[in-house]
């Protein structure tokens, strides 16, 4: 305990340091700016900024990205509260009942609710991840590659198979990422796999390309060939207050919404989806109004989700900083800035590279506070951002993605590959594919394979390996479990019903 | 969702289409995965065994996608948002406005082939709203627009991040 407060009391140093603070600042705002704005996320935003990871040291750029993956927490929920159309897959619940609080009037409950929520919550998660992290990435050096290996499987699995709701779309998109991640030179044996001869594919496709190309391009090329005539209402802003009432009915959902987010988000069950729409579920079930849920809007509906959303989206860090594995494309797309600077992600980093990720964690509690100011007192002048109109705002992210995607290795080839994976986006966005999976996919899909040779030679060849030693066969029971176990309930009920 | 009937991601053509390109991809796997050496070192898992992997998942995937799209369609579909049918046009804009930008951006410098890109798109994106496309002037106005967004962009990026972004000139400045 005592060590940990050390630790962090040196993060603390790091961090506050002018140069660093001020991209704390930056990150926040710019993630809030892009939260706000439709058709930016977090992922896509910091994959457009990874070529500054051959500039920028990477204490100063990790600090950065994470005020952005932060920001846009905040600025999504602004956005889905006034317009009804949510910015982040995780604030979707909060547009159910804040869009309905919006449209009666209490519209600034709303947001103070949701501002103050993800502060706590945020705050919260962050001790939490302070406290266990360090525990977690002691237990973590004890594992071996087929447990590393069946973990990765376990992160495939819900990322592609739970999240979506097809688990074959799902999976689909999981092995068209994996594929894309084959391209290049293979890292152990020198071959040259699906490079056609092109030199471009010989160092592999990069992330920005991808995560750019499916997002930001993709958005784009839908937007102007569906979205077009698709009207959105936007509703009035009023004074960013709570009443008491209203502090009291918040503050239970607050810590409520916490205790389940985090959870979810350790567990490489990807995301925050799930834990969003449980507190939702939870805090309809427990209110003491549940006449105002889907009508005029109950603020624990705003409360609840928004609180686990952060903590969710926090936790995410406790699998990605100790084991190395991402359960959420933004937290991909750091994985792979870490890369770009030669640094494992895994236990050892906290041996490793103790000191980035000291001040990468008292960066959040710094960042949170930021974003605190930045949402509550300014909430005014990121409203704004929403009356620009649709055809700049696009156009214009498509002058942003050709830095980052030119910007990564000055390759025009890529653009017009840039162009391919957008139409890919397109249809995948249409038919209702899962694109998580393909980021997860391609970034996770490489190291997997890495783990899956060693722990093969770690058992003479004998695929036996992974059911002989106890925790890998717990992991790749849970895997086939997490396959089929809803065909199988459904398979029951309907034997039930005849 | 009762009036999703003529929605084109219903189509039983298109979703059979989507399943054959998943077919497809598995069988290029396959085709390039024939030259690769299959065992290697301790392992005896060599560079081939995952693009095999990849291969079968793809082509069983890509069945199960044209089996479920000629038997009532994907399952649990969430149709895409917005129009039933897509605006070509405005695409083709935008889609001019990128590979304009590739083709040009080397030769013709960061900040004016991107303006010339966002001269592009905003007249497609701007068609697809139903708004008229506009004249010459409204042509010089979104190319200024276009130029006030790319030049600031690559002076941050260049001069303060030190991104190497091409240039028309070796002034550093367009």
């Amino acid at each position: 305990m005592g060590d940990i407060l050390t630790l962090l009391a040196g993060g603390f140093a790091t961090a506050a340091t002018p140069i660093n603070l001020m991209w704390a600042f930056i990150g926040c705002a710019l993630g809030t700016g892009i939260g706000v704005l439709p058709g930016l996320g977090p992922a896509v935003t910091v994959a457009m900024l990874l070529p500054i990871t051959a500039q920028v040291e990477p204490t100063a750029s990790m600090i950065f990205f994470a005020g952005i993956y932060y920001g846009a927490m905040y600025g999504g929920s602004t956005t889905s509260i006034l317009l009804n159309t949510p910015g982040e897959t995780g604030t979707m619940v909060t547009a159910l009942e804040g869009f309905k609080m919006a449209k009666n009037g209490r519209a600034g409950a709303a947001l103070a609710t949701s501002a103050i929520g993800s502060f706590v919550a945020g705050t919260i998660a962050t001790v939490l991840v302070t406290l266990f992290a360090p525990i977690v990435a002691n237990y973590a050096v004890l594992l071996g590659p087929p447990e590393y290996f069946c973990l990765m499987l376990v992160a495939f699995t819900t990322v592609s198979a739970v999240l979506g709701k097809s688990r074959l779309r799902g999976l689909t998109a999981l092995f068209i990422g994996i594929s894309m991640g084959l391209v290049g030179i293979d890292q152990i044996s020198g071959a040259a796999r699906y490079t056609g001869g092109v030199p471009e594919f010989f160092d592999g496709i990069e992330v920005v390309l991808i995560a750019v190309g499916l997002f930001a391009v993709g958005e784009t090329l839908y937007t102007a060939l569906y979205e077009g005539k698709s009207e959105s209402q936007m509703n009035a802003m009023g004074k960013v207050h709570m009443t008491r009432t209203e502090w009291r009915r918040s503050w239970p959902a607050w810590l409520r919404g916490t205790a389940l987010g985090f959870p979810f988000g350790t567990i490489p069950a990807g995301g925050s989806e799930i834990p969003t729409f449980l507190s939702y579920a939870t805090e309809r079930k427990l209110s003491k109004f549940p006449d105002e849920f889907g009508t005029v809007g109950a603020i624990e509906g705003v409360a609840g989700p928004e609180a686990a959303n952060n903590a969710a989206v926090t936790a995410t860090l406790v699998p990605l900083l100790t084991l190395g594995i991402p359960t959420s494309v933004t937290t991909a797309i750091l994985l792979s800035a870490l890369q770009n600077y030669g640094i494992n992600a895994g236990p050892q980093l906290f041996e490793t590279s103790s000191g980035l990720v000291w001040a990468l964690i008292a960066s959040l509690y710094i960042g949170n506070v930021m974003l605190l100011v930045l949402n509550l007192p300014m909430v005014g002048l990121w409203v704004k951002l929403l009356t620009i109109p649709r055809p700049p705002l696009y156009a214009g992210i498509l002058i942003f993605a050709t830095v980052g995607v030119y910007g990564m290795r000055q390759s025009a080839f890529d653009l017009y590959l840039m162009w391919g994976v957008g139409l890919l986006g397109v249809l995948m966005r249409r038919f209702d594919f899962p694109t998580a999976p393909v980021i997860v996919g391609l970034i996770l899909g490489p190291l997997a394979e890495a783990q899956l040779r060693n722990a093969l030679s770690i058992g003479e060849g004998s695929w036996l390996v992974f059911v002989q030693r106890p925790m890998s066969a717990v992991l790749l029971a849970i895997v086939v479990a997490i396959l089929l176990l809803p065909r199988f309930l459904s398979w029951r009920r309907a034997v039930r019903a005849r | 969702m009762s009036n999703s009937s003529g929605h084109s991601s219903r189509s039983t053509t298109h979703q059979t289409l989507i399943g054959v390109g998943a077919l497809v991809a598995g069988a290029f796997l396959a085709w390039g995965a024939r030259s690769l050496p299959a065992a290697i070192g301790y392992s005896g898992v060599g560079p081939a065994v995952l693009p095999w992997v990849m291969s079968a998942a793809l082509l069983l995937c890509g069945g199960l996608l044209v089996w479920h799209a000629q038997r009532g369609g994907y399952r649990e579909l969430e149709v895409g948002t917005g129009a039933r049918r897509g605006d070509w046009c405005a695409m083709a804009w935008v889609s001019a406005g990128i590979l304009a930008n590739a083709a040009l951006v080397t030769t013709a410098g960061f900040v004016l082939s991107c303006a010339l890109c966002f001269t592009l798109a905003v007249r497609g994106l701007r068609m697809s709203e139903g708004k008229p496309a506009g004249g010459p002037r409204q042509v010089l106005v979104d190319a200024v627009t276009g130029f006030l967004i790319a030049a600031p962009a690559f002076w941050l990026f260049t001069k303060v991040l030190a991104i190497n972004l091409p240039g028309l000139t070796a002034t550093g400045w367009i």
